[in-house]
């Protein structure tokens, strides 16, 4: 697997970190810095239509992006491996419910969902983590149900089984920890589609509120300005896509690794 | 990757879809938002009324210096109270043919006087009687008032079509230099000059940027105002688009509710005005297309107080100020502030935001959709807010603003400002002509200046940006009579739509 995915991400942790520590001053406005173009000596990055520093105002919105993707996928994937090891292990009724719930949300477009949700809830960056958590359980509560459906039957399952072990004791001791592999992938594409829903909702002005920060408010304030000042969207732009693309190449990268079958194929 | 080139290939299919030829003989006015009523008595945004001025003639019209000239009609004053209003000879039919007659005309008095829904109604109020003798229109006042001439700048539509009511909003009909073809869906209109038949197309493009490139790629050819002023330059680097500026009576404003108790301190407001710092705001984000104002009337108007000392910058007053209410930077106070979705107007806000934190103000902006917003306002759901006065003519806007017969809905005494020495003030002043009247208006101004009834900020400048059009000037009000003059410029017929 490239290294590139993983240092970016370790990049994007480590900006997001150094943005809660570093006294940065995102907010501050300096009408003698607008629209400073970058490598400037005040504004390293440049100024926006506030004077204030573009490189400062990426440090906080690296902090967000990552506040959500970790809340939002760590929700999800919770809720969602759960219910799905439940209907997979439990079937009948409660297999029938989930099912019916997972083909429910899966008909609506998640993001579509996500904003009604978000424009329901109010904006605000609590919420956006709510309406991303809700959407986001779907797809590891179908990989987890499926995966258990087939797990299921394995003999250490059954011996389990036999030997008189509980539901719960099962399925977090002998199913659960086959599942990561899978879930971990789906955790690493569900970082990269937290990210960029939470730019999508920003950009919709249903993320975060000014004046605070975040990559997808930036590039809405900065589309007004695009022909004065690109950079002011060049900037944001370019640091969503760098991570939501390093996510993306880190889920091939864990899949092409953690799944036997192709492990075996290009061995 | 494929479905990526497939949705990228669809989303080049779907955006030539979406591009239209547009008719080469049309000229395209690019503007912000959608006139709501073509209704030549009840519109109240200002691009229904600059488009009501060029689709209806008035009554009785303004030279350019603000001093009336008949319109429509002449007037003779038989005495304070009583006047006669007569057809000016020969004038423009309405779009159907029929000439305009003095039922019109009574009709449109009617109309602008006593629908409950009319913006003229506090000013239109004193006239008792209006009735026809042969080929004169009579008025009967119920109080003096020798100016009355300046009030009935009224555009005239048929009786019969003023008796359906709002239906005229949407199916308008007038005697101006323009006539109505068409709605247009994105909520535009489609008028024709009567002169030589010139198709004018006002399209709504909500986006500034958009409306930027629409006059750079030419699928627009006029602009005015409503862009962030650094794209001004940008645009002026193309040798087909010409830019004029005039300075403007556009006036802009804080605005408090004088019943709430923490707006309702003067401390507090005055406090607010001197911590905005209006020459920095004019200077960086108006890049000097504005001037700071002090009162209502634009400079050089005839009743414009011309000396009214200025609400300085001066943070460590307005510190001193906050500090006697036991706030300041540590403990500051909290105000809401509402304005629209604009992107200008919020990032005025955001300036005003940081200049009062520093001395102790936290402003919490709160902004809505103009519908939200203008509707909370009326309502005196506020603390503060910030809107403009656009296309004043001349000391009326004082009853209407500040008299305390005209909170809403009646008028527009927003902050419920009551005091009886103004009110005085304004009935005194609206009975006497022009040069005595003066010195009554300058009284009016310092008491409200004083007061801080309006913080004033700046009069903002008109801006015009015309492509493949001979340039013209926009005017002071900002209103759209310019139009009766372009022309498309020689060269660019000759060359085709390019």
């Amino acid at each position: 697997m490239s290294r590139l995915p993983v240092t970016l991400l370790a990049a994007w942790l480590l900006i997001a970190l150094a943005g809660q520590v570093l006294p940065l001053t995102p907010n501050e406005i300096d009408l003698e810095q607008l629209f400073a173009p970058p490598f400037s000596a005040a504004r390293p990055l440049g100024g926006d239509e506030l004077g204030r520093s573009l490189l400062d105002r990426l440090f906080t919105g690296a902090g967000i992006s990552l506040l959500v993707a970790g809340v939002s996928v760590s929700v999800s994937a919770t809720i969602g491996t759960a219910l799905g090891l439940l209907a997979g292990y439990l079937g009948g009724a409660v297999d029938r419910v989930v099912s019916r719930l997972i083909e429910i949300f899966l008909a609506f477009p998640g993001l579509l969902l996500a904003i009604a949700l978000a424009a329901f809830l109010g904006p605000g960056i609590g919420n956006v983590v709510l309406a991303l958590s809700v959407m986001g359980w779907v797809g590891y509560a179908r990989l987890a149900r499926n995966q258990v459906l087939s797990l299921r039957h394995r003999d250490h399952v059954l011996a389990a089984v036999a030997l008189g072990r509980g539901p719960v004791a099962i399925m977090r001791l002998h199913l659960l920890p086959l599942l990561l592999a899978p879930l971990l992938v789906e955790a690493s594409y569900g970082v990269a589609s937290a990210v960029i829903a939470e730019a999508g909702l920003s950009f919709l002005g249903l993320g975060v509120q000014p004046p605070q920060a975040s990559w997808g408010s930036m590039i809405r304030e900065g589309v007004r300005y695009l022909l004065v000042a690109p950079h002011l969207v060049l900037a944001p732009g370019i640091a969503l896509s760098l991570v939501v693309l390093a996510a993306n190449r880190l889920g091939d990268g864990l899949r092409d690794r953690l799944d036997s079958r192709l492990s075996r194929t290009y061995a | 990757m494929g479905r990526l080139i497939r949705a990228g290939w669809l989303l080049v299919l779907l955006l030539l879809g979406a591009c239209r030829a547009s008719d080469p003989d049309t000229l395209v006015f690019a503007i912000a938002t959608a006139p709501a009523s073509l209704h030549p008595l009840l519109a109240t945004d200002a691009v229904s009324e600059r488009i009501n001025g060029l689709l209806y003639r008035p009554l009785v019209d303004f030279d350019v210096e603000a001093r009336p000239v008949p319109g429509l009609v002449r007037w003779e004053r038989i005495d304070d109270r009583h006047y006669r209003l007569q057809l000016v000879g020969g004038p423009a039919p309405f779009w159907d043919g029929r000439p305009p007659t003095l039922s019109d005309v009574a009709a449109t008095l009617r109309t602008a006087r006593d629908d409950p829904a009319s913006p003229h109604a506090g000013t239109l109020r004193h006239i008792r009687r209006i009735e026809i003798h042969g080929s004169d229109l009579l008025l009967t006042l119920s109080r003096d008032d020798p100016r009355l001439p300046e009030r009935l700048h009224l555009g005239v539509a048929p009786a019969e079509r003023l008796a359906q009511g709002a239906a005229l909003a949407r199916d308008p009909m007038g005697s101006g230099p323009f006539r109505f073809v068409r709605w247009v869906d994105d909520g535009g209109v489609v008028l024709a000059r009567r002169r030589d038949g010139l198709v004018v197309r006002f399209a709504v493009v909500k986006d500034p940027t958009m409306r930027a490139l629409k006059l750079m790629h030419g699928e627009a050819h006029l602009l005015q105002n409503d862009l962030p002023f650094e794209i001004y330059p940008v645009l002026q680097r193309d040798p087909a688009i010409s830019l004029r500026e005039r300075p403007g009576t556009t006036f802009s404003y804080i605005g408090f509710n004088l019943q709430d108790p923490i707006t309702g301190d003067h401390r507090v407001r005055e406090a607010i005005a001197h911590a905005i710092d209006r020459e920095a705001i004019v200077r960086h984000l108006f890049m000097g297309h504005a001037r700071p104002a002090e009162t209502l009337l634009a400079p050089g108007h005839w009743a414009a107080h011309p000396h009214l000392r200025p609400w300085g910058y001066d943070p460590a007053r307005a510190r001193a100020l906050l500090g006697e209410l036991g706030h300041g930077p540590q403990r500051p106070l909290p105000i809401s502030y509402k304005t629209s979705t604009d992107p200008f107007r919020l990032r005025v806000a955001a300036v005003f935001q940081a200049q009062l934190r520093k001395v102790g103000i936290d402003l919490q902006i709160q902004s809505n959709e103009w519908g939200t917003f203008f509707g909370d306002i009326k309502a005196g759901r506020f603390q503060m807010y910030s809107l403009s006065w656009v296309g004043i003519r001349g000391p009326d806007i004082y009853r209407h603003i500040f008299h305390s017969a005209s909170l809403p809905p009646g008028g527009a005494n927003r902050g419920r400002y009551r005091s009886s020495e103004v009110d005085h003030l304004i009935d005194r002043a609206d009975r006497l002509p022009r040069k005595q009247a003066k010195s009554l208006y300058y009284r009016i101004q310092e008491i409200i200046h004083q007061a801080l009834v309006y913080v004033p900020l700046w009069h903002e400048n008109n801006l015009l940006l015309t492509r493949r059009v001979e340039p013209v000037s926009p005017l002071p009000d900002g209103s759209y009579g310019f139009l009766r003059q372009v022309q498309w410029r020689t060269q660019w017929r000759e060359m085709g739509n390019r």
